[in-house]
């Protein structure tokens, strides 16, 4: 899966995640949202999962500091 | 349909939402519904549930899926108020909580998980372990009671799911200090203690459907103290929504029933009423009958059954005369309506008729057109579409939740029925060792005819199948059965079998050939399902009897051994046959009919040819 593909698919989660508009790039941070607290991060992670076909390791996500790390992980999770 | 600003939206996403099961989807779909709130688009919901959550695990984001489906399932507007971490405590028994000034229609409390376990070792004695576990039970009970005291809302309480690993071993199961054989105590008793403003939320029924193991998900604790994996939480927040659900709405009371490829296979009008598939001839007809008999169990529930059919009035109410295997009789049905106008007419009819509410009725059709049809023109219906498979029927319309029985009422038909069936399996205990009492106790019923052109399919199909208790093993077509009832000098008849526990369907065939003095029995076969239950007996009553009309003397039995009949060799003599001739091929009993005294049985007979 190329980045922009993991992008868009991102893209889509976060869509269907949050009421509000957000536009996915790999700077965008929790901050950034207002929606985006830790209750809704579990399911943004659980949906993340889902939409993918990953499984994070316990730990892996909280280290993740953007939406660059966090695609880098999945990335990492889909075998290259 | 959302930017579009599609009024259908509303009723898509409830009927998206009737069938969702995967965690992100079911999010999607709640974010789709508060986006349509917020453009204006979602319509005001019917009434509000002021619904409280507390419990132990973490709630979020398990209150959001459950926020969806009542509001969803119930067509109501939710207003949530979620306890803290693990507070559920304080929050039920401090009376001041904010839990109590929310002012609450409904609770749903998830007890926390890791405090249901036994505290006890392997080594301590059952009865000390079970008190344990019925005292944890007894706890939430109080906790629940207590939340009903305060604030007079309807209490949902969750139970809890059994662990899937293997440790400690098939100990597990046999001993209540294993936390799989604690919980299960613990929710037996919760189960016993259900009832008034106590409601379970069964999550170890939900858990043990989807997979104990599938339903956990270890990560997801350690990481946000969730109850389960994502999964699990959809099924929960569904069964959450089905209680508060059954709380707030009327179950439906009329489940109006397509006929043609729904109740039995083809077409009455074309087929015939020998033609059509219902019952033991085929694995399609057993189908159909299993989807009958489970409409017939609606109907103790209080269900009531319509026909709505495109069909002649005279051929649609004819297997319900006429076919032996049909479950359903026209007693069953409180509406007939079978003709050619538009079944949405016919509906509105009905609802006339019975004079009940259209939003009390579900329509059952294999058609998917006229699902369509009715779901535009009396869109107060819900149309449930069977499909093509007969055998998926039954769950088809279980799935859809829509004919589940009221906690209160449940309560009412336990208390009614099971004293009696407690008293019934004891009695039938105490005399299992005396065989007459038993018999007697089956409350058999037979019904004895002449082969009719109705049950030709099945008589030809058992001659063609039976092999064990089959004297003589003549295979017959339809057609040979069908010049075997033209034929005065021929005389068959089927035996049906009945019990307490069900019905046996057609069960023996015999045939007879008269002979001058002599009735000579070509084929008498059964099903191996009824041996030893005295219609070996009933059905030789019957040859004497028929031997007799026919002025017949003796009757002549014949056994032509197979490799598969060997159990009916000794048929004959057992039953005081004197033996004629003996060759490799058959042995020829006779029995002078003047000598044979009726056989006692314990079955009544319903029918007489």
């Amino acid at each position: 899966m190329t980045d922009e593909q993991i992008y868009a698919k991102l893209q889509g989660v976060f869509d269907d995640v949050f009421v509000s508009n957000v536009t996915v790039t790999s700077e965008l941070t929790a901050k950034d949202v207002e929606e985006w607290d830790s209750l809704s991060h579990v399911s943004l992670v659980l949906a993340i999962e889902e939409a993918f076909g990953v499984r994070f390791k316990v730990g892996e996500v909280e280290a993740t500091k953007s939406v660059g790390d966090l695609a880098a992980l999945i990335k990492t999770r889909l075998g290259g | 349909m959302l930017a579009q600003r599609d009024p259908g939206f509303d009723e898509a996403l409830r009927s998206a939402t009737g069938a969702v099961i995967g965690f992100s989807q079911t999010l999607a779909l709640n974010t789709l519904r508060k986006k349509a709130r917020k453009a204006g688009l979602a319509p005001e919901g019917e009434r509000k549930i002021r619904l409280g959550i507390v419990g132990g695990p973490s709630l979020r984001p398990l209150a959001d899926l459950i926020e969806h489906f009542v509001a969803s399932m119930c067509r109501a507007e939710v207003e949530l108020w979620i306890g803290d971490f693990d507070n559920y405590l304080s929050e039920i028994l401090d009376e001041t909580s904010a839990l109590y000034a929310f002012a609450p229609d409904a609770v749903f409390v998830l007890p926390a998980d890791v405090r249901c376990r036994p505290r006890g070792s392997w080594t301590s004695p059952y009865e000390a372990l079970e008190a344990e576990a019925n005292d944890h039970a007894d706890e939430l009970k109080a906790l629940a009671d207590a939340v009903h005291a305060r604030s007079g809302a309807e209490v949902v309480l969750a139970n809890f799911r059994l662990p899937g690993t293997f440790d400690p071993g098939p100990i597990r199961g046999s001993s209540l200090a294993s936390e799989y054989g604690f919980k299960k105590a613990v929710n037996a008793r919760l189960g016993r203690l259900a009832g008034g403003s106590l409601h379970l939320c069964d999550v170890e029924f939900v858990a043990n459907r989807m997979g104990t193991l599938a339903a956990s998900d270890e990560r997801a604790w350690f990481e946000s103290k969730q109850p389960g994996s994502p999964e699990l939480m959809v099924l929960v927040a569904r069964e959450v929504a089905a209680v508060v659900g059954a709380l707030h709405t009327a179950p439906k009371k009329v489940a109006i029933l397509d006929l043609d490829n729904t109740l039995w296979g083809g077409v009455i009008g074309d087929d015939g009423l020998e033609g059509i598939e219902l019952g033991t001839t085929s694995p399609r007809g057993e189908a159909f009958r299993a989807f009958q008999s489970y409409l017939k169990s609606l109907t103790q529930r209080g269900v009531l059954l319509a026909v709505c059919s495109k069909n002649g009035h005279d051929k649609a109410v004819e297997p319900f005369e006429k076919h032996p295997e049909m479950v359903l009789r026209l007693d069953d049905i409180a509406c007939f309506k079978a003709n050619w106008e538009p079944k949405s007419e016919n509906i509105r009819l009905i609802a006339q008729e019975l004079n009940l509410g259209l939003d009390s009725f579900v329509f059952l059709d294999d058609n998917p057109a006229e699902i369509e049809i009715v779901r535009q023109f009396v869109p107060e219906v819900i149309g449930i579409d069977l499909g093509d498979d007969p055998s998926s029927f039954v769950r088809t319309v279980q799935d859809a939740r829509l004919f589940e029985v009221a906690a209160i009422t449940q309560e009412d038909v336990r208390r009614a029925s099971q004293y009696k069936q407690e008293t019934a399996r004891r009695e039938l205990q105490g005399t299992a060792t005396d065989m007459g009492a038993y018999l007697a106790s089956l409350e058999m019923a037979a019904d004895v005819q002449r082969f009719a052109a109705v049950d030709v399919p099945r008589i030809s199909q058992l001659t063609n199948k039976s092999n064990q208790f089959n004297l003589t093993t003549v295979r017959r077509t339809e057609a040979e059965i069908h010049e075997l009832i033209a034929d005065p000098t021929k005389v068959g008849f089927t035996v049906r079998l009945s019990d307490r526990f069900g019905d046996h369907g057609l069960i023996a065939i015999v045939v007879g050939s008269i002979e001058g003095e002599t009735f000579r029995i070509d084929t008498w076969l059964m099903s191996c399902r009824v041996l030893k239950r005295q219609v070996e007996d009933l059905a030789l009553n019957e040859i004497f009897r028929l031997a007799a009309d026919a002025g017949c003397s003796a009757v002549l039995g014949i056994y032509r051994p197979t490799t598969k009949n060997e159990m009916v060799r000794e048929h004959y003599p057992r039953f005081g046959f004197r033996l004629l001739e003996e060759s490799p091929e058959e042995s020829r009993y006779l029995f002078d009919a003047g000598d044979y005294e009726v056989r006692e049985t314990r079955i009544a007979i319903a029918g007489r040819p």
